[in-house]
């Protein structure tokens, strides 16, 4: 098997994690070298080298213009994304980047175009549709045997609210947040939204309000095959990470339930009890964080087509941008107008 | 021992039927009459029943000073004039939803109804379903915090015969018009807003009616928090009635009731029962309870926990849903008063 070497653009929370991955749970990967912000460089050597990586470097173009490297994961800030597609691809490599590309359609259509000219491969990180929940439900939507999808739900909703100074900087909850659910419901619909309400509310945490940005919200999705789409949002279920989907169609219905960290079942005097749903993202997610490095790995390796592409993360983007002007105008809003 | 209360009961058709079945069955109640059209299958089943007197003539009831109170449960477009007949002559009313298919209307009935002074009972049956009563004592109780969204999942095992749908006012006021008022009852806030979206996806002559049969609505409460209904005609695996409030201290989740839980585990995999397959299984009970309050309510003289109100409340919701989706456009309740 051919080896395919690795260079990691941040090892932040989610770096760390593909590193770890990569080195550990992925055949035939050798992480090259990882780079960081300065500032954190000591502590990110020390952190790298029980995985025996000595290559850590405050420039990513070290990495990028690496010769003996054959991809590039980028896990760095959302601003700093697009910059770091389109260098990667005018080198050639192989791209694996966060969701989202940026934050704007200009930046992000021109990191594609990058991407499309140097005739490289590009995934984005929607590690959702590698849950195994998840992917059986598109299975069955596929294999038709919920019939024609009628309606989509989709219920996500964070532990606990992020700082207000996160929120700022965040592109507000439809890009940071719902933008996942977005990308859900088009995986799962196997159609494009073509219209979108969106409703928002600050009911969790008034700094968040003040920040300009909702912590509550619901958006109502039109696909161009007819189904009908529902999400709602909350950025703090005081029970855990609440991420279920549901696909209605002309034959049958399919739900998705949290993962638990047990299925043991309690009765007492005062009750039946079960586990809540696991925390947050790192403990409820990590399959799919393996799994989509995994598809990753294989189509660089084998040259078909990576699982999610960068027009994937374009059409996400461009929902969470009709959602938001939606909810602020409060009025539905078509893709096409957002589009151009 | 009080006194028999003598009830008259106006269409004999699937609600119909449950009503006589539950009145004829309660301690000093009677049902004193039936009016519904000739059939001689329902004819014999009244007289089976135990009731005296079956006519065509609705007016028979209304004449008859020993009945007290009636149960209008006949077609929705009768419901105006049987409601007015029997507020005219001091009877006591308890109507199946709607009052009528338009706020003009439903607004006028109300103020005869008041100034007659009688009891007035809308069937909002849902109410009395034993999950959904525990929800609402969770919201009361402060037990969930403040609400900030509610789910609601509301689909029907099959769809409608096209006749009924012609007659039925359309989905939004036929059939959505449970789930505003299962929102207003959990939460005692009102509507201010709503955005409706559907398609006929399941039966194209639905669309051709001008009609849906499968829809989505956002609904914003006067106490801030957001609601989502999805509605279908046809689920295939039963009545799918299931609800959800979230709220800053935690969530409840009212899952379908079935008629048995046991587990099968084969090779083939792991089964358990659909839902309860439709309205006359799965709220069984809650028609039971809900005639009974009615009955008590005018015996006790305490007000029913379903008014006239309550229906003109959600009957706003429809409408204003209604509208929505017409016009692709969120709309205010205000602007459809």
């Amino acid at each position: 098997m051919k080896k395919i070497r690795v260079g990691v653009i941040g090892a932040g929370r989610i770096g760390k994690i593909h590193i770890e991955n990569l080195c550990y749970r992925i055949p035939g990967v050798e992480v090259v070298g990882v780079s960081e912000a300065e500032a954190a460089l000591p502590a990110t050597k020390e952190w790298a080298a029980q995985f025996g990586i000595t290559n850590v470097v405050s420039d990513p173009a070290v990495l990028i213009e690496d010769p003996n490297i054959d991809a590039i994961v980028i896990c760095s800030p959302t601003n700093t994304h697009a910059d770091l597609i389109i260098q990667s691809a005018t080198a050639g490599k192989a791209i694996f980047c966060e969701k989202p590309i940026a934050n704007d359609l200009e930046r992000t259509r021109e990191a594609l175009e990058a991407v499309q000219k140097a005739g490289v491969k590009l995934q984005v990180g929607f590690n959702r549709r590698f849950d195994p929940n998840f992917k059986r439900v598109r299975e069955l939507v596929s294999s038709n045997e919920l019939g024609e999808t009628h309606i989509i739900k989709i219920t996500s909703r964070d532990p606990e609210p992020p700082p207000a100074e996160y929120v700022k900087g965040s592109g507000g909850i439809f890009l940071d947040m719902t933008i996942h659910d977005f990308d859900m419901a088009r995986y799962l619909a196997g159609s494009e939204v073509t219209e979108v309400y969106a409703r928002g509310a600050v009911l969790v945490d008034d700094a968040i309000g003040e920040a300009g940005d909702f912590d509550t919200a619901v958006i109502v999705l039109k696909f161009e095959n007819g189904a009908i789409g529902v999400i709602d949002n909350s950025r703090e279920a005081v029970y855990g990470y609440d991420q279920r989907v549901e696909v209605f169609g002309s034959k049958g219905s399919a739900v998705a339930h949290n993962n638990t960290p047990t299925t043991v079942e309690v009765s007492t005097g005062e009750g039946v009890f079960t586990d809540k749903p696991l925390y947050f993202f790192l403990e409820r997610y990590m399959d799919s964080f393996i799994q989509e490095l995994q598809d990753f790995v294989d189509a660089v390796r084998g040259g078909n087509e990576p699982p999610v592409t960068g027009d994937d993360g374009l059409q996400s983007l461009l929902i969470a941008i009709a959602a938001t002007k939606s909810a602020h105008e409060n009025r539905p809003v078509k893709i096409s107008e957002v589009a151009n | 021992m009080t006194e028999i209360i003598r009830v008259g009961v106006l269409g004999a058709g699937r609600m119909g039927k449950i009503r006589v079945e539950n009145l004829s069955r309660m301690p000093g109640v009677e049902v004193a009459a039936l009016a519904t059209p000739y059939s001689s299958e329902i004819y014999e089943w009244a007289r089976s029943l135990g009731v005296p007197k079956v006519t065509e003539d609705a007016n028979e009831i209304f004449q008859d000073e020993s009945i007290t109170a009636v149960a209008i449960c006949s077609p929705t477009d009768t419901h105006v004039e049987y409601i007015q007949e029997a507020a005219k002559r001091g009877k006591h009313i308890f109507t199946e939803k709607p009052i009528a298919n338009n706020v003009a209307e439903t607004i006028q009935v109300l103020e005869t109804v008041e100034k007659a002074g009688v009891v007035f009972q809308v069937g909002f049956n849902r109410r009395y379903d034993s999950n959904f009563i525990k929800i609402k004592e969770l919201v009361s109780s402060g037990e969930l915090g403040d609400v900030h969204v509610i789910n609601i999942s509301s689909r029907d095992p099959a769809r409608p015969r096209i006749e009924f749908v012609k007659h039925s006012g359309g989905m939004f006021v036929d059939m959505m018009i449970h789930d505003f008022d299962m929102i207003r009852y959990l939460t005692d806030s009102d509507i201010e807003e709503v955005y409706a979206y559907g398609g006929a996806l399941i039966d194209p002559r639905i669309g051709e009616l001008g009609d849906v049969d499968t829809c989505v609505a956002v609904v914003k409460l006067t106490n801030g928090a957001i609601c989502t209904i999805d509605n279908s005609r046809e689920t295939h695996y039963g009545y799918d009635q299931r609800v959800e409030v979230f709220g800053s201290k935690g969530s409840a989740y009212a899952h379908n009731k079935t008629s048995h839980n046991v587990v099968i585990s084969t090779k083939d995999g792991v089964e358990k029962d659909k839902p309860l397959y439709f309205l006359v299984e799965r709220y069984m009970d809650s028609f039971g309870l809900e005639i009974r309050e009615f009955i008590k309510a005018l015996r006790e003289h305490t007000p029913p926990i379903v008014t006239g109100s309550d229906a003109l409340q959600a009957l706003l919701g429809s409408v204003a849903a209604q509208l929505s989706y017409k016009e692709n456009r969120p709309v205010k309740i205000s602007e459809v008063v």
